[in-house]
């Protein structure tokens, strides 16, 4: 029972030293941590890749090297590339790839990854140069971005076919006018800016005058309606009092001729008006001959 | 007799027990010691035993033997298989990451290079000036750990070329003003798309411009469109203004106008109408009484009228006098 009871420690104790010395790359033990990728080689020959969990290996014969299974980021240097049309534009890249065929990649790049990377900057910025070569600034820029960035992808992945890399992405992060073009585009963007603000000055003066003609042209209106009614109105008055003075004096024309004149002669005759009476006026009627001679005229 | 043989037996029997209990008893104390000790000083070697613990909102993925074993999200003291036989990894899902372009929000300086990274080309062949916010979480643990081998510069460049590559299709107009919205939404929907294509369990929350503005070359011209643009509208107000000070004015002298002409219709019609009784009043008199009524009439006038006039008095057919007076200057020089 005892005995039983120390076994079992003891296994359990060298299966743990096991692990543990698997985890350091030691021993027949080999643990493939999720994220990486092993390779075992037998005297230089590849026997097995690994995935992530356990395997065992003969210790001292076979030998292990260990790579990333994960995506790999790759930043390029920046570059000064020419486009179609004869600009210059200066083009940031990164590359995602992966190490798909570990025993390809070991046979293509035998120095490691270090020499893989130096290839791959290599290779992606020359492809980048041979795609955008063919397209005009406008269409790096704008509406032809993504298609670009496919044609680059496509033509780094088939430099890479059969050396054991994947390329998942190839993408322009960042683009850049050369300082010279930056100034051209500074200015134009400056002339399209102060043609626009003198559109709208004079827009706005447009609108202004527009309104203001309109309100003097308002106002005319207004006034020559009223002077218009007012005309109907004094018209309508001295109809009216037309109408009224005729009623009344036609009752007896004579008379009124005879009132009339009379107001008339008050108003007309004044100060420095010389009258040439005669004896036989009405007026002196008793002045000269006896009274009444006239009376019955 | 046998009593007498057993008493010493039991006796040792009894010793026996009491010195067994008392060791149980000294062990236990020295184990619950040991345990007070190992809990005192933060169970160093805990972590050995497989013993970890998770806060709320981590996750920790837990490899066995190397290979993924499962995920693991429930807060508190938690235990997997002792080491080498497990293996975790915490990971903060819940945490909320911020990457900044084009912008330091933490120092007060711009960097170098900072500022080249918030210049960017629009649709319409001009350059605007344009710094972003990127908030992202981990949406997948394992992903986040085993996807990406640089997650953060990776999420950089990914960022970077999301928003011009957005920008890029937009006119320079559209980004500064009434398109931000669209573009924050249009590079977030893109960046999602490329980072799930990478598998590297990163959920992108938010792209968010910061400072959107014309390079500052042409600043002072963009200024001035927006100056223009309210020099039309202060003219369209004083335009206005002026509508609206000419209308009631000419309504105003409108009124005075017909008021005036209404007036001068009632007063005509009311003097006709007086002067109409007048007559009318003197015609019932004059018809009492034709003759004298006359003939008082015409004295009044001329009693009113002479004196005030130059008199000459003429006997009739003697007309030839006429040329002699001084009737005015205008015949005088006749003959």
């Amino acid at each position: 029972m005892k005995r039983i009871l120390i076994i079992v420690v003891a296994l359990l104790l060298l299966l743990t030293a096991l692990v543990a010395a698997g985890n350091r790359g030691l021993g027949p033990v080999v643990i493939t941590e999720e994220g990486t990728q092993q390779i075992i080689l037998r005297l230089g020959h590849v026997i097995r890749e690994t995935k992530p969990g356990w395997s065992l290996r003969v210790p001292i014969l076979d030998d292990v090297k260990t790579y990333e299974r994960r995506l790999l980021y790759l930043n390029t240097e920046p570059d000064v590339i020419q486009t179609k049309d004869q600009e210059r534009i200066v083009v940031d890249n990164y590359a995602m790839w992966k190490i798909d065929d570990i025993t390809a990649f070991i046979s293509s790049f035998p120095k490691g990854m270090q020499q893989a990377e130096k290839q791959m900057d290599r290779v992606v910025r020359a492809g980048v140069r041979e795609i955008i070569a063919r397209h005009t600034l406008a269409e790096v820029l704008t509406d032809q971005r993504s298609e670009i960035m496919a044609a680059i992808r496509q033509r780094v992945a088939e430099s890479f076919a059969d050396t054991g890399i994947a390329i998942h992405d190839v993408r322009i992060n960042r683009t850049e006018l050369p300082p010279a073009i930056e100034k051209n585009v500074h200015a134009r963007m400056k002339t399209d800016r102060d043609r626009l603000a003198r559109k709208y000055r004079a827009e706005g003066e447009e609108q202004a005058r527009k309104i203001r003609a309109a309100a003097d042209r308002d106002a005319q209106v207004i006034v020559a309606k009223a002077k218009g009614q007012s005309q109907v109105s004094r018209g309508e008055g001295d109809a009216e009092s037309t109408r009224i003075y005729a009623a009344a004096y036609g009752k007896d024309p004579e008379f009124y001729a005879f009132v009339r004149s009379l107001e008339a002669y008050r108003k007309s005759i004044g100060e420095g008006t010389t009258v040439i009476l005669s004896p036989d006026s009405e007026f002196f009627q008793f002045f000269v001959g006896s009274g009444g001679a006239n009376e019955r005229r | 007799m046998a009593h007498d043989e057993e008493d010493p037996s039991v006796d040792a029997k009894v010793n026996r027990s009491v010195k067994r209990l008392l060791t149980s008893v000294l062990v236990v104390l020295l184990l619950l010691a040991g345990s007070a000790g190992w809990a005192y000083t933060g169970f160093p070697g805990a972590e050995y035993l497989g013993f970890y613990q998770l806060k709320p909102g981590q996750s920790a993925v837990i490899l066995r033997l190397g290979a993924y074993s499962r995920t693991d999200s429930q807060s508190g003291l938690r235990w997997h298989l002792p080491i080498p036989f497990e293996t975790h990894d915490i990971v903060n899902a819940s945490e909320i990451m911020r990457l900044e372009f084009g912008i330091r929000s933490d120092t007060a300086e711009v960097p170098e290079g900072v500022l080249r990274e918030s210049n960017m080309q629009t649709g319409d062949n001009s350059i605007v000036d344009l710094g972003f916010v990127m908030q992202y979480r981990i949406s997948d643990p394992y992903e986040s750990l085993y996807g990406v081998a640089d997650v953060v510069p990776t999420l950089r460049d990914a960022a970077q070329a999301a928003v011009r590559e957005v920008v890029g299709k937009m006119t320079v107009d559209g980004v500064i003003t009434e398109r931000r919205g669209e573009v924050e939404l249009e590079s977030e929907r893109l960046l999602q798309e490329i980072v799930d294509s990478y598998e590297m369990g990163v959920e992108v929350m938010q792209v968010e411009l910061q400072q959107v503005q014309p390079p500052e070359e042409v600043r002072a011209a963009f200024d001035d469109v927006v100056a223009a643009a309210q020099d039309a509208n202060l003219a369209i107000n004083q335009a206005k203004g002026y509508e609206n000070e000419v209308i009631p004015r000419a309504r105003a002298e409108a009124i005075e106008l017909t008021e005036s002409a209404l007036a001068y219709r009632d007063a005509k019609i009311a003097e006709s109408q007086g002067e109409a009784e007048r007559f009318d009043a003197l015609l019932v008199a004059y018809r009492a009484a034709p003759a004298v009524t006359r003939k008082r009439l015409y004295l009044e006038t001329m009693e009113a009228v002479l004196p005030h006039v130059e008199k000459v008095i003429v006997e009739p057919g003697a007309a030839s006098i006429l040329p002699h007076l001084a009737l005015g200057k205008a015949s005088r020089g006749e003959p």
